[in-house]
């Protein structure tokens, strides 16, 4: 997971500083102050990484940090993007959280319409989930999908936001558009796609429902968001709990109950479960036709991923 | 002169300066932090500014993390990032420094 390390070794080469670099992220920065001016260590081990993310042409970096160490970073230009009482949230460079929403379209600003936001995985796109798009679509004027940017599933992410795309085409108010690094993206939101401890999860689900809450939402004049419920994930439902109690009441939070079909519930697991085990037959009446056509066809490529040991049993 | 790319000069060590300049297209338009910026934000948007027009650059999205460079510093950081940014490197333009 991580791409890059430095080291910082003082004039007797004794190690005082080391920090890292995983995709976009700084992480497990630490210094000694001793025998130095207060964060002027800390000041080299941050530009270090970020010249090693100029070098190869990465112009925009984050960090995820216990809440007392924010002013830090904020000191070398950082930006909070959200934060909770145990951490906080901070990028900086270009392009940044105002560029990521402004390059959204936004029909109704200030029109006092109906806009719903629903954030969506989909690996694979299911019934379940053209279900739920379908419900927002009929209450709302206007419906944002927000398709998990982070590449780390069965389904590649073309491949999820092209078939979300395709599935929601019949639904003329929905807009598809991906979640970048905003949504349970692996910068917000590693625990999504890892393992994790509950309180790890807890503050991640937080943090991302703060950045939703604090620049997406009212950017977007957002005032729903809606969730399916989650019977078998642990992320998810603790996912859902987080959103419940940080966006409501300013953004009101729907949970609806899975849909089913053949009275057994609709969940994206168990198409890739079927995938697996190569009962492609089964599958037809969880996923909608566009679904169906893309895994018929990609069926080899997508039980070659399974036996590389591309995960399925995760999100 | 046009910005190819994201271009970025300077440390954010204490008497330097770290400027990263992106393409713009509402004139020069600069976001500055420093610790001095009431008594000094305006002289170093204005460093920053000359500079840059002085290379030929209109346009230009400007981020500005200050640590209490002087002036002929954030003139020379100024110049090394839009040099990167026009992707101009090869080519020093020093005389826009004096």
């Amino acid at each position: 997971m991580i791409d890059h390390t430095v080291g910082l070794i003082d004039d007797n080469g004794k190690l005082v500083g080391t920090g890292s670099i995983a995709g976009n992220v700084l992480k497990y920065i630490a210094v000694t102050n001793e025998n130095a001016v207060q964060g002027a260590r800390f000041s080299q081990i941050v530009t270090a990484l970020q010249q090693y993310l100029y070098s190869i042409k990465c112009y925009h970096s984050f960090v995820f940090t216990k809440a007392q160490y924010a002013t830090s970073f904020s000191h070398l230009g950082f930006n909070e993007v959200a934060r909770t009482d145990e951490a906080a949230f901070l990028e900086s460079g270009t392009p940044n959280i105002d560029d990521f929403v402004s390059n959204i379209p936004n029909p109704y600003k200030g029109k006092n319409k109906k806009v719903a936001a629903i954030v969506m995985n989909a690996n694979p796109f299911t019934k379940g989930h053209q279900q739920l798009v379908e419900l927002a679509s009929k209450e709302n004027d206007l419906v944002y999908v927000f398709v998990v940017q982070t590449d780390a599933s069965l389904f590649k992410t073309d491949e999820r936001l092209n078939l979300v795309k395709q599935g929601t085409a019949d639904f003329k108010n929905v807009l598809v558009i991906s979640g970048g690094d905003y949504m349970v993206s692996k910068s917000t939101f590693p625990a999504y796609f890892l393992k994790s401890s509950d309180e790890l999860i807890t503050t991640q689900t937080q943090i991302d429902a703060h950045v939703f809450k604090n620049f997406i939402a009212p950017s977007l004049s957002i005032t729903r968001r809606y969730l399916g419920t989650e019977p078998f994930s642990r992320t998810t439902s603790f996912y859902n709990q987080s959103l419940s109690s940080i966006l409501n009441p300013e953004i009101e939070v729907k949970i609806i109950n899975r849909f089913q079909a053949n009275e057994q519930v609709i969940t994206a697991t168990y198409v890739r479960q079927l995938i697996k085990e190569d009962k492609l037959a089964e599958i037809a009446s969880f996923v909608p036709n566009s679904t169906m056509q893309f895994i018929s066809a990609n069926k080899e490529a997508l039980q070659t991923r399974i036996r590389k040991g591309m995960n399925i049993n995760g999100n | 002169m046009e910005i190819k790319t994201t271009g970025v000069a300077g440390t954010l060590e204490s008497s330097d300066i770290q400027i990263m300049i992106s393409k713009g297209d509402d004139g020069i338009q600069i976001d500055l932090d420093s610790e001095v910026i009431k008594a000094y934000g305006d002289q170093i948007k204005k460093v920053i500014t000359d500079t840059l027009e002085k290379y030929g650059i209109d346009n230009a999205k400007v981020k500005a993390v200050d640590k209490g460079a002087l002036d002929c510093v954030i003139a020379a950081r100024t110049l090394a990032a839009a040099q990167r940014a026009t992707e101009t490197s090869d080519r020093p333009e020093l005389g826009v420094l004096q």
